[in-house]
């Protein structure tokens, strides 16, 4: 699935997404759970805490 | 570069641009008494250059211009930054016009005046917006 398709589906851009695989910004708990729904998965399996 | 980096840089390049020479004018006048006396009226001359210059960018750079969470937060951000020194500025300003008159060491706006004054207050105005886009610049590229 490309950045775009991603950011398309969970509403914000392509830019946050970017920042997002990169380490560069933490989404908020909305995002992240649309994320995850996106991938028909758990937040756990998508994003971890360091 | 997205959208919003190409167009704060633009921005911040016509504020340094605008804002750089008319200050550089307005400082060599009152220090060395060279170029003409500024008024009051002089500071709208840079201010209505800098719309127009913006509007000519902006419309030039205008794009699909989506905004999500991350670019609210950035904003947020250095918006508190520009908050932090357009305040230091105006306090500083008005703690001087305290002693405006005492002689003192202190005392830097002797002599000066009010449309000098008011170019200082300016000046603190466009150093804020200077950091507003220099921090959202910096969240941009090194993230958030």
């Amino acid at each position: 699935m490309s950045q775009q398709t991603l950011a398309d589906k969970v509403g914000v851009t392509r830019q946050t997404i970017f920042a997002i695989e990169k380490d560069k910004y933490s989404p908020s708990l909305e995002v992240a759970f649309k994320i995850s729904n996106v991938f028909k998965t758990s937040l756990e399996e998508v994003f971890t805490y360091d | 570069m997205s959208y919003k980096e190409k167009s704060l840089l633009a921005s911040l390049g016509a504020t340094l641009l605008v804002f750089g020479w008319y200050f550089y004018q307005v400082f060599s006048n009152q220090m060395f008494n060279i170029g003409h006396e500024f008024t009051f009226n002089d500071i709208f001359k840079p201010i209505i250059l800098f719309v127009v210059l913006e509007v000519i960018i902006q419309s030039f750079l205008a794009g699909k211009n989506k905004e999500d969470e991350r670019d609210a937060l950035i904003e947020l951000t250095s918006y508190r930054n520009s908050y932090w020194v357009l305040s230091v500025g105006v306090w500083f300003l008005l703690i001087q016009l305290l002693y405006v008159g005492s002689g003192g060491w202190y005392d830097i706006l002797e002599n000066s005046s009010t449309a000098f004054i008011s170019h200082l207050l300016l000046l603190f105005f466009v150093l804020a917006e200077v950091t507003n886009f220099i921090t959202q610049l910096y969240h941009y590229r090194k993230g958030i």
